[in-house]
């Protein structure tokens, strides 16, 4: 059994080597990396579910040891009403969760099925983009920690929603963008059928009652549509005019109003054209084109709701007479809280009692512990590890230094967004050319020819309409994106795309982004002085004492089907290990821990650890990262292409250094706090750089919200992902390549697209200013125009087999 | 000709009723979700997941009582 060639059946990562756990399948037994996995690997298939593992699109997300812990955890909501959702008939609720580890539809087809079949739930909803689950269920036939235990059984992890509210909000926005697509493309097939009549009458005659009914018709379907559908573009373009600018609604609403009221004026007079059936048809396309964005937009995470999962939802206060739950957003300053070991910290504070190892993950990226003790400071968010201890609140929950990072990665994200409007701006210029066109159109015919006038104006604001250049890129984008899910890579942000295709400089985070963010062994070297140890007896050892430990760094010393018969434990200590092993007693840990006086070597590293016994030193083990799949592949591609490639990491120097020369990366910066990183990042883009940002910790978040354009890799945390414009679903980095290269193309498909519809547009409109287009003609001209913008930008799902390819040189690669 | 002043009415109507039936569809959700459906065609089959547990169908008896 091979460590790398072999990854876990459920959630896809390394099945380490110790583990040698299997679950059967059609008769075969496929590998898994726990025992946890295992359970839920089991459930699935148990349930006949197996289904799931083959049409899913991306590994599971590791079920965490706390899935008792869970349920516990929700008993506390049993008994509160108020959390059980909203009450709708029947004795029903509505429970809004948001669930953690939904990726793919095979993800939602699990949960719906595996919920839908208990009894007192009646319907489930599952929103794969956003990771909401609606639930339809009974309070009294189900408990809501039964629910919760369920989706923990399967392997994933439900959530309160702090910010239901305003995902609700979302929600009805996109139904209320649904309704009036869906209304407008209805009224406008039927339009578009009295049209066909009206126009066959023009050819081939008609009589004046049908004509006259026809056009009557068409009016009372397309009031109701201009009126629903097209108010949008009404409010839109009203809030654009009293901002002292002219958006892309303004000429949009002033081509709508004035095709209809021309329309009906001609109508009531009863002499003239009608184009009704424009307006039906330019408020369904434009309608459908907003659908598209919103639908994208929604997509991106929320970073306040990401954010507030790391908090813990409730908070032991110590009162008086003993200690009572509150809600951590209650918490003040001066409280004192209790939190047990493997609790989150609920607010930043001061430790006044008790001593324990603590993991600040959240503020430097590394798994590895910090011991604290009375006095010392604990932020929120931090988990406490090893011991109970109580904190005294230093700072309320909004001031907490989590919610400074949150609004620092707020206030960037607007900033960048911001940056992204730029193409609005031209297309603002674009309108206001068109609207001068069309008003000098109009003075020219009213000067010559009055009867022109109407036909001549509105052939030139529709056939100019900004439809198909409005389009070129939402519709690029919106194609590639699509690709680019079916390959691993979910695309958050539209815009990205095309900031991607400039990047220069690829800056990598460390721990977790190149390596995987597991120790392991790289080198041992042996005391000369102790000719009785061989490396396997060492090796052997060390192992036995790391047994059943804990610590991130026991991972590094696990060795499968070692004989565990002579083995005493002595202490276990955060620094290290004391045991006996055959009756002699070691220890194993840093150089503190074992008395090592370092003046011998050149150096203090905490990536070495050490293996003693009452002699002395016996040997010393090189620790460090292991690279994950495909990291040298990726970067010496990119550096192929000429890139500039860094590292910024949390870690010490030398932990960076050593990774830097594995793989190749001259420059590196190390011990970067996550605002020093976002100063460095600040500075590169300064001198002009675009910055591609490779991130996964939550310190990451602030840095990947700075950089131009941000990818998360597979195992990210929530927070970080919500920042990134790119979250790679895959556990290979060679999915950078990929993105890098469908970039490059949709920047030449817009390009394409952009290209059309200027041309287009410069074409026609001379035509439309002399009169010589009719309305209608002009209608299909956009329309047709739109059309070619769609389907050129559908090529690019066309190009697969060209990524392949790249994808199959990297594999090729020895990871 | 006299027909279309029957049939375009009656596709007046059936057009209410198709915006109505719409827009009902879209208020329950039922466009909230459009990935995972068109998955259970594939996926789904007779088996369910087993019942719950003893204790568990008599732990939510008891909350029901």
């Amino acid at each position: 059994m091979t460590e790398n060639k072999c990854h876990c059946f459920h959630c896809g990562e390394p099945v380490p080597v110790s583990c040698d756990l299997t679950v059967q399948l059609d008769g075969r037994s496929e590998p898994v990396c726990c025992s946890g996995c295992q359970a839920v690997a089991n459930l699935i298939l148990e349930s006949g579910q197996s289904r799931y593992y083959q049409f899913r699109t991306a590994t599971a997300i590791k079920p965490s040891d706390e899935n008792v812990d869970i349920v516990e955890a929700w008993k506390r909501y049993d008994s509160r009403q108020s959390l059980w959702g909203t009450p709708v008939k029947g004795g029903a609720c509505e429970l809004l969760l948001q669930v953690e580890g939904i990726r793919c539809a095979a993800c939602a087809w699990l949960i719906r099925s595996q919920l839908e079949a208990r009894n007192g739930i009646e319907q489930v909803q599952v929103d794969v983009a956003t990771g909401f689950v609606r639930i339809n269920w009974r309070p009294d036939k189900l408990l809501l920690s039964k629910i919760a235990g369920i989706l923990a059984g399967i392997g994933y992890r439900p959530h309160l929603p702090l910010a239901g509210a305003e995902a609700m909000g979302r929600q009805e926005e996109r139904r209320s963008a649904l309704k009036r697509l869906g209304v407008a493309g209805l009224g406008m097939m039927q339009v578009m059928m009295f049209a066909a009549g009206l126009y066959a009458g023009d050819a081939m005659g008609i009589d004046e009652a049908p004509e006259r009914f026809l056009q009557w018709v068409s009016l009372v379907v397309t009031a109701p549509v201009l009126l629903y559908s097209g108010s949008v573009f009404y409010t839109s373009a009203w809030r654009s005019l009293s901002n002292r600018r002219v958006g892309m609604d303004v000429p949009v609403a002033l081509a709508i109003s004035i095709a209809f009221v021309m329309s009906c004026i001609n109508f009531f007079s009863g002499n003239g054209h009608v184009y009704f059936d424009s307006v039906v048809m330019f408020i369904f396309f434009l309608s459908l084109g907003r659908y598209a964005e919103l639908v994208i937009r929604h997509r991106n995470l929320q970073t306040g709701l990401a954010l507030a999962r790391l908090m813990p939802e409730w908070a032991e206060l110590i009162t008086d007479g003993g200690s009572e739950q509150v809600p951590s957003t209650d918490l003040r300053k001066t409280d004192r809280v209790r939190v047990r070991a493997g609790q989150t910290f609920p607010a930043d504070g001061l430790v006044i009692r008790g001593v324990s190892s603590v993991n600040e993950a959240l503020l430097t990226g590394e798994s590895r512990p910090v011991e604290k003790q009375v006095g010392d400071k604990v932020i929120a968010g931090s988990v406490n590890q090893t011991q109970t201890v109580e904190v005294e609140v230093t700072r309320d929950p909004d001031e907490s230094t989590v919610s400074m990072m949150g609004r620092m990665l707020l206030k960037s994200q607007t900033q960048r967004s911001r940056y992204a409007q730029l193409s609005e701006r031209y297309a603002g210029w674009f309108v206001a050319v068109v609207l001068c066109v069309a008003s000098l159109t109009a003075l020219w015919w009213i000067q010559h020819d009055i009867d022109m006038l109407l036909p001549a104006t509105l052939a030139v604001l529709v056939i100019s309409c900004p439809c198909a250049l409005s389009l070129a890129t939402p519709a690029a984008i919106a194609s590639s994106s699509r690709f680019l899910l079916e390959q691993g890579v979910l695309l958050t942000r539209g815009s990205a795309l095309e900031v991607l295709s400039a990047v220069d400089t690829v800056v990598f985070d460390k721990t977790g982004t190149l390596t995987t963010g597991t120790p392991a062994i790289v080198s041992i070297s042996l005391n000369p002085a102790r000719t009785d140890f061989s490396e396997a007896r060492v090796r052997d050892i060390a192992a036995l004492l790391e047994l059943d430990s804990s610590h991130p760094v026991a991972h590094a010393f696990t060795k499968p089907g070692i004989d565990r018969a002579d083995v005493e434990k002595l202490l276990n200590h955060e620094n290290g290990v004391e045991g006996r092993v055959d009756k002699v007693a070691y220890r194993l840990g840093s150089s503190a821990f074992c008395r090592i006086e370092l003046s011998d070597f050149d150096s203090v590293d905490n990536s070495r650890v050490w293996l003693t016994d009452q002699n002395g030193w016996v040997a010393c083990f090189e620790l460090d990262d292991r690279l994950r799949d495909g990291a040298q592949a990726t970067v010496s591609e990119l550096r192929r292409r000429g890139l500039n490639l860094m590292i910024l990491s949390g870690d010490n120097k030398q932990a960076v250094g050593s990774i830097a020369k594995r793989i190749g990366i001259d420059m590196f910066h190390a011990e970067q706090s996550p605002a020093m990183k976002m100063q460095f990042l600040q500075s590169l883009q300064e001198k002009g750089h675009t910055v591609l940002m490779v991130g996964d910790g939550i310190n990451d978040a602030p840095v990947l919200s700075v950089a131009n354009v941000s990818m998360t890799v597979s195992g990210a945390s929530e927070l970080a992902n919500s920042a990134a414009d790119f979250i790679i679903t895959g556990t290979t980095l060679k999915y950078i390549v990929n993105t890098l290269d469908s970039a490059a193309r949709t920047k030449q498909l817009i390009r394409q697209n952009l290209a059309w519809a200027l041309s287009y547009n410069l074409l026609a409109v001379p035509f439309a200013a002399a009169g010589l287009v009719v309305p209608w003609m002009a209608a299909l001209g956009m329309s047709l125009s739109s059309l070619i913008v769609v389907m050129n930008s559908g090529r690019l799902a066309k190009n697969n087999n060209k990524n392949n390819v790249i994808e199959q040189v990297s594999e090729a690669e020895p990871a | 000709m006299s027909m279309l002043y029957v049939l375009i009415p009656l596709a007046i109507l059936l057009l209410a009723v198709a915006v109505w039936a719409l827009i009902w569809a879209i208020k329950t959700g039922q466009f909230d979700d459009l990935e995972s459906h068109g998955w259970s065609v594939v996926l789904d089959d007779d088996q369910k997941p087993p019942p719950l547990d003893e204790d568990e169908v008599s732990d939510s008896e008891k909350e029901s009582r």
